[in-house]
């Protein structure tokens, strides 16, 4: 890591208002708050069950129209248990805001269907390729845009969140174009996997910097001084490490169920009519089986791949400031490993009913492993006079899975 | 300190008191008696509730300055005093017994859901517009056909269309049946929904007799008169859209899980439908006096050809049932009218030509 690069040795910009403190000679490194504080989340389970339950039921009355409601009560809920130097985070959008947005991604499509059959109609003249259809067209036109719109409806959600967000009274934002974003993350992505996912720091600080000095809270804007440089040499030890992993894995794996088998003397026939036709006994198997290959993956790849997404984490987070304030965190890869693959077992294993769970966890691990340093003057954060938008989601609704 | 203030301009937080007069709420410093602000007892308001919010804030309307009033005796005797706070006041609500209602509804609706789904396309298909089915089959018969060549020889499509249609008015069926034939293989045929029937032209000229075409005819036929492949769509649709609404949408793992299950649903209801359909086409041509057996002939063939049963085979990840059960279930003696008169029969083997 590079040290001209971090925050920590910069001064505060004086855009933000931010006051040297007194004693302090102009010109000097200026020195943070040296008692930091955390976030406090006193969320309870039960509670979040309880309204995640709730809204389940309206989603199956309803045949999921409700869901735009629903979310935004489990955000009011979250949002209310998390404080910031003693402050709790307030949550104020509405159901029927994410309804618009969606109904207004949806007439998008529409539009869109429309112009297909358009194009399909006097510049295909209905049959270009004996084996291409309307349908083909249709379909790929939409993976086409569907991909760098996901990226649109990232940023353009983000947004909206945190224009319904207020700490303090103060509404937070988001400046910038959803729109510049959604390319430039769509090109990076391509970039990326015809490298060979070599330019993935590249991929990293560049996407991870639109959204965050982008950010506002009022008017105090976040600043976000990483540089994919200083981590290159990280994940290409990352890089190597996995293909490294793979292999001894794959052959690891083969070697078992190859071994399994021919140790039980069942030949490629037998095999093939015990999974037609499965016993208790045959599932069994088959379960004990697909455990003990994620054990073989888990143990192998899982903990690398999170050793390298708690470094990219905690390189993000030391590298964000919003004025005077700065950011940290000593996320370890157990800790990492935790939130992206217990979590994802949580759901998968629950069969999705296990999602506050995961939601109680994460605001958990962000209460325990965020440190703040410093305050913000709050004299100097002012209301912002933009509102943000009207409505919103509607694209993230439309084209990935949306959670809270 | 029990009362925050925020004013709504800046991001600074003012520790204050509140009281009460006969038509505002004062707001002060406690220390003092500097007044911070006088919110008009109309005006003032509460954001949220305290079932989703720990603190709901109190509001003056039209302002975005906020008290925040985290003493929930204080927030009691604030509501006691000004109605409009009342939402301030905590509800006590018993958490493990709403869960457990809610889970109980959950279960009986996703169980309401399925039998209505399973049970009620079976009664409610059969009424849906016949227009809207044969657009739909229309549709994906043109995206099938899409690199494909239909054989359109007049006679021999008038001949297969007659058989299909006496069938289906046999069945008391009332819409028109439309039959299709493509060029070349497999040795197959199957059923779209709106009365769209396709058949491969290997399959007539692989068969060793006509009574086998109409076999499979009138099993084409069965799957027509019960919608099947209607019921089948809607069934799909049906268990996709409650796994989202059960897994609430959040997890795409558990629609891959979920989606092998529904797979296996609408193959075990696959294999129920060959069934039906296997009895009714036999069925109506005994009714109509025609050879009916055609359909186990047919099978015994594809069986010659292909001794390794392939559906006994796939057991529970087949779409039909064990050939041999079907041989057995659909044998019928050789007697009755053949389904084509020989004119027909040749014409529908140079169909192609």
């Amino acid at each position: 890591m590079s040290n001209t690069s971090s925050p920590w040795t910069q001064p505060a910009p004086q855009t933000t208002g931010q006051t040297t403190p007194p004693g302090t000679p102009p010109g000097t490194t200026w020195a943070p708050e040296p008692r930091p504080t955390r976030p406090v989340y006193d969320g309870r389970l039960g509670e979040l069950y309880a309204i995640y339950l709730r809204h389940l039921v309206l989603m199956l009355v309803t045949l999921g129209w409700s869901r735009f409601w629903g979310r935004t009560n489990i955000r009011r809920y979250v949002w209310s248990h998390l404080a910031v130097l003693g402050d709790r985070f307030e949550y104020r959008g509405r159901g029927r805001e994410l309804l618009i947005g969606f109904l207004l991604a949806l007439l998008m499509i529409a539009v869109w269907i429309g112009l297909m059959w358009l194009v399909w109609r006097y510049v295909f003249h209905e049959r270009p390729a004996a084996s291409f259809g309307m349908f083909d067209l249709f379909s790929l036109s939409v993976a086409l845009i569907g991909f760098p719109l996901a990226y649109v409806g990232h940023y353009a959600g983000l947004r909206y969140k945190l224009s319904r967000t207020r700490w303090r009274g103060i509404r937070c934002g988001m400046a910038g174009s959803a729109w510049s974003y959604g390319a430039l993350a769509t090109g990076l992505h391509f970039a990326n996997a015809t490298t060979a996912y070599l330019l993935t720091p590249l991929v990293s600080v560049n996407l991870a910097r639109p959204r965050i000095s982008n950010a506002r809270v009022g008017t105090l804007p976040f600043l976000f001084a990483g540089r994919a440089g200083d981590i290159y040499g990280r994940y290409i030890g990352y890089y190597f490490l996995n293909i490294l992993a793979w292999v001894a894995a794959g052959i690891a794996v083969f070697a078992a169920v190859g071994g399994t088998i021919e140790s039980l003397g069942i030949s490629s026939d037998d095999f093939l009519k015990l999974l037609s036709n499965p016993s208790l006994n045959t599932v069994l198997l088959i379960l004990v089986l697909a455990f003990a290959a994620y054990i073989v993956f888990g143990l192998l790849i899982l903990p690398l791949r999170c050793w390298w997404q708690a470094y990219l984490l905690r390189y993000l987070v030391t590298h964000s400031r919003a004025g005077n304030v700065l950011f940290t965190t000593a996320l370890t890869t157990r800790q990492m490993w935790g939130f992206l693959v217990l979590n994802y077992l949580i759901i998968l294993l629950t069969l999705g009913i296990g999602w506050p769970l995961v939601m109680h966890r994460t605001m958990k691990l962000i209460s325990a492993q965020l440190w703040i340093y410093g305050e913000p003057n709050g004299q100097e954060i002012r209301q912002p006079t933009d509102r943000g938008p009207g409505y919103g989601e509607g694209l993230l609704d439309m084209f990935d899975v949306s959670g809270v | 300190m029990s009362i925050r203030y925020y004013d709504g301009e800046t991001a600074e937080v003012h520790p204050v008191a509140v009281r009460v007069t006969t038509n505002e709420l004062v707001i002060y410093r406690p220390a003092g008696t500097e007044v911070v602000a006088r919110w008009p007892l109309g005006e003032v308001a509460v954001l949220g509730d305290t079932q989703h919010e720990v603190v709901p804030p109190v509001v003056r309307r039209g302002s975005d300055a906020r008290l925040i009033i985290e003493d929930s005796r204080v927030r009691s005797n604030l509501a006691s005093l000004v109605p409009a706070l009342q939402p301030l006041v905590p509800q006590p609500v018993a958490v493990g017994r709403r869960i457990a209602v809610f889970s109980a509804t959950i279960v009986a609706l996703v169980g309401v859901f399925w039998g209505v789904l399973d049970y009620g396309t079976e009664y409610a298909v059969p009424f849906l517009p016949n227009s809207w089915q044969e657009q739909l089959g229309e549709t994906v018969l043109d995206d099938l056909l899409a690199d494909k060549e239909e054989c359109e020889g007049t006679a021999g499509l008038a001949a297969i269309n007659r058989l299909a249609n006496d069938l289906a008015q046999e069945a008391g069926y009332p819409h028109p049946i439309t039959v299709h034939i493509v060029e070349g293989g497999p040795v197959n045929a199957f059923t779209l929904p709106g009365g769209i029937l396709v058949f491969y032209s290997d399959l007539i000229t692989q068969a060793k007799d006509s009574s086998q075409v109409a076999g499979v005819v009138a099993h084409e036929i069965g799957h027509v008169v019960h919608y099947h492949p209607t019921k089948g769509l809607v069934r799909a649709y049906g268990m996709d859209l409650l796994l989202k609404l059960v897994s609430g949408g959040y997890s795409e793992m558990m629609s891959t899980v979920g989606g092998g299950g529904s797979l296996l649903l609408a193959l075990r209801n696959g294999r129920a439908a060959e069934r039906e359909a296997d009895a009714t086409g036999v069925d109506l041509l005994e009714r109509r006096g025609l050879r009916a057996d055609g359909v186990s002939t047919f099978f015994q063939q594809l069986m010659e050809k292909e001794p390794k049963d392939a559906a006994a085979a796939a057991g529970i990840w087949s779409s039909h049932p064990p050939t041999a059960e079907r041989i057995e279930a659909t044998k019928r003696p050789t007697t009755g009218r053949p389904a084509f008169s020989n004119a027909e029969w040749q014409a529908l083997l140079n169909v192609c030509k």
